[in-house]
């Protein structure tokens, strides 16, 4: 059966959302510290504005653990979820490969370069993130500027500098590494896995943000992406302004891949396969595929977040690929000798 | 009202070197024109510029009058439709999906399909019988069915101009026919204009009002395709020689090409072939093919072989349809035999109308190298009283024989190894 959900593609949408909402307060309740899922909907629904006096609003080292250390932690994660899955959705359509990643610019490589330069020259830490999104986007940038071919993006001499300055700003943090103390050196290659552990508020106000304007900006151009998938020339003469799409498509991804990094580390995988699901889903049309893959990505990321968060802190990274990678053998399995999905 | 208007266009991918080196084109709006020439020629660039995908350097294009520089992607989308060689779609999109694709021009960024777009949509599916297909996934599709598909998705954009660059060059005859007629049914009925790129000038004669034979970037020729398609432009923009004939039942120009392999030591020499009846066979291909100068006769108007030489410009001897050789054509002849290096003679069936074609050999012959084909015997299509027919032919044989050049041969294919 392919693309079951095509024709319902409105339910489909509610039913993810709610499905995301559901799995957000399951994996409240889970943890070091089991709580009731009552006691989470009153802690919840006693915060919000006028309906709150209704609920008791139960103070105490509860409503701490929900509030300020899971909700945050959480939320992060469905953003996270949210901005890779969109962001793979969006360089699956620029390079016209079902195998393009959020990192195949290069952010992954300078984020983690970035993060490393920082730990060991001993920045402040509050300013790693920073420091990561700068790396991130330089990188990306530095791509960007060598597939530029006489006014024109490349895709191939795209894909072969992303190749090239992934393995240069990798060589680069090795160095770091073998220079490193070795605590040092625990901190940058936990960052390579990507954690969700210890994220504040402010880590979500900063994100939400930008990861909000990357989305709509991929959604903006999704039809456009569409007809592009028939050809470059055929897409222009359908009116598409072919490279103005793929300009605001590159560096809306990158920027959506760059941000949730710079707070998370390199969480692998989701931007990869999240946007595989959803396409077998509803199919390749980009207006559909973005949010179904949005939705589909904030759920998944959830789970694998409370089971690493359960399993004793282990990188969310080793999750999302340990889980991430047999059900992306499954697919191919079931699939394989198919074209094109 | 004019169409498309081009003046002294130049245009080329690298600075270097340009494709389109100063070409003239105007159409008017109705017209279904035919673009040919050779690789390289610039055909293909000539559509990419012509829907600004490729930025032109200097010149002048006028879409319905207005500078094609001065409109949008959007605006020149909305007048203008291509249909590629071939498309590759690189995700399973859904044969609907593609088709929709053509109301892209007329949405703004936020907007969607609405149900006038995909009754536009429907309507283009239905013209080119795809409609049967639309919730298929194009990659399940045959090369065929996808080049209607997006030929389907070129008329959902509701143009005026329709490009084909060529369009059916992948395709198997009974395709390649579909698509063409459908294109020129919206033509004929709603007065699209199309201009259409072809490889083969036979496609290109029997659809196209005129014809714009293109050579190194430049209009060579352009016109009817009578006028266009004529030996001498096809040899000055190819390089090689053509048949050109009409097809006798549609009535269509046909061009058939033929090999060039122009011996020039062998150019020298004149060959006099005596044939009739259709026996001259492929013949006349054959030594036009090796350069020999080639005349014939004499034939009557009507017989085959006579169609087959006029095809080849050669010169010949004629009679009227049916009737017996004359004194005056038996004299051309026998001045032509004279004349030759080589005479070659059919084994055409002789009667008393034509048996004048072998006293001319008889009278003619000297040193000229005599060869016969005979792939039946003369006995068997010998139809003159007494049997004289039988007897003037052992009389040529036997008089050449002596004088050893004398090649007879059962294939004419091999006349060209004795010659």
């Amino acid at each position: 059966m392919t693309h079951p959900l095509k024709k319902h593609y409105k339910t489909s949408l509610t039913a993810f959302a709610l499905l995301t909402v559901a799995t957000a307060i399951i994996a409240l309740s889970l943890g070091s510290v089991s709580i009731p899922l009552r006691k989470i909907m009153e802690i919840l629904l006693s915060r919000i504005p006028l309906l709150g006096d209704h609920f008791p609003s139960h103070p105490g080292a509860h409503s701490t653990i929900i509030l300020d250390v899971r909700l945050p932690r959480i939320v992060l994660g469905i953003i996270a979820g949210i901005a890779l899955s969109v962001s793979g959705a969006s360089m699956q359509g620029v390079f016209k490969n079902p195998m393009a990643s959020p990192f195949i610019l290069g952010v992954s490589a300078g984020g983690v370069f970035g993060t490393a330069v920082g730990i060991f020259f001993g920045v402040w830490w509050p300013l790693l993130p920073l420091l990561a999104f700068i790396f991130a986007m330089g990188t990306t940038f530095t791509v960007f500027f060598l597939g530029r071919v006489r006014g024109h993006t490349d895709i191939t001499t795209l894909l072969l500098a992303g190749l090239a300055m992934n393995f240069f700003m990798t060589a680069l943090t090795s160095l770091i590494l073998f220079l490193s103390e070795p605590e040092d050196m625990l901190g940058i290659v936990a960052w390579t896995y990507g954690s969700l552990s210890g994220t504040v508020w402010n880590d979500v106000w900063i994100t939400l943000p930008v990861a909000l304007i990357g989305s709509v900006a991929v959604y903006a151009y999704a039809r456009d992406l569409n007809v592009m998938q028939t050809g470059e020339t055929s897409a222009k003469q359908l009116g598409i302004e072919v490279e103005k799409t793929k300009v605001i498509q590159l560096i809306a991804a990158s920027l959506l891949a760059a941000v949730v990094i710079s707070f998370t580390g390199v969480i692998g995988f989701v931007g990869l396969i999240i946007p595989h699901a959803a396409r077998l889903l509803v199919g390749p049309d980009h207006r559909k595929l973005i949010p179904i893959s949005a939705l589909l990505g904030g759920s998944f990321l959830i789970v694998c977040d409370t089971i690493a968060r359960m399993s004793g802190e282990i990188w969310v990274g080793v999750i999302t690929g340990l889980f991430g990678a047999p059900f992306f053998i499954y697919l191919l399995i079931k699939h394989r000798g198919e074209t094109g999905w | 009202m004019v169409m498309l208007e081009i003046d002294r266009l130049r245009a080329g991918y690298t600075r270097a070197e340009s494709v389109l080196k100063g070409l003239d084109f105007s159409m008017d709006e109705g017209e279904f024109i035919g673009v040919v020439g050779p690789n390289g020629s610039g055909k293909s660039t000539l559509l990419r510029a012509i829907t600004n995908v490729l930025k032109f350097w200097s010149g002048d294009m006028r879409l319905k009058e207005e500078h094609i520089t001065t409109l949008s992607r959007e605006q020149i989308a909305r007048s203008i439709a291509v249909v590629p060689q071939d498309t590759y779609i690189s995700f399973p999109y859904s044969v609907g999906e593609v088709v929709l694709m053509g109301r892209n021009p007329y949405l703004s960024r936020f907007e969607n399909y609405d149900k006038k777009d995909k009754k536009i949509a429907k309507r283009c599916m239905k013209m080119t019988s795809t409609l049967k297909f639309k919730d298929k996934r194009i990659n399940e599709l045959s090369g065929g069915e996808i080049q209607r598909v997006i030929v389907a998705r070129a008329l959902t954009q509701n143009p005026d101009l329709l490009l084909l660059d060529e369009a059916t060059s992948h395709l198997d005859i009974g395709h390649k026919k579909d698509i063409m007629d459908t294109v020129k049914k919206l033509n004929e009925n709603r007065g699209l204009s199309v201009i259409s790129v072809h490889h083969n000038l036979n496609l290109a004669a029997r659809y196209c009002e005129k014809i714009l034979i293109m050579d190194d970037g430049m209009d060579h020729s352009f016109g009817a395709p009578e006028k266009v398609l004529t030996r001498s432009n096809i040899k000055a923009v190819y390089g090689i020689d053509a048949e050109i004939h009409r097809h006798p039942v549609d009535g269509n120009l046909y061009v058939t090409t033929l090999d060039e392999r122009v011996n020039e030591e062998m150019k020298e020499k004149k060959v006099h072939v005596v044939c009739g009846g259709g026996s001259s066979s492929s013949l006349f291909k054959r030594l036009i093919e090796d350069g020999y100068e080639v005349t014939a006769g004499v034939l009557n108007v009507m017989d085959s072989d006579l169609e087959k030489a006029k095809n080849f410009d050669i010169r010949c001897v004629t009679e009227a349809p049916f009737s017996p050789i004359s004194e005056e054509s038996f004299e051309k002849n026998l001045k032509m035999i004279k004349e030759a290096d080589v005479i070659v003679l059919t084994d055409f069936p002789i009667g008393e109308g034509n048996i004048k074609n072998l006293e001319a050999i008889k009278q003619g012959i000297k040193d000229q190298k005599l060869i016969l084909i005979e792939r039946k015997n003369i006995e068997n299509r010998d139809y003159t009283e007494e049997g004289k027919g039988t007897k003037l032919y052992d009389e040529i044989i036997e008089e050449k024989k002596r004088r050893s050049d004398i090649q007879i041969l059962k294939r004419p294919e091999e006349v060209l190894e004795y010659i």
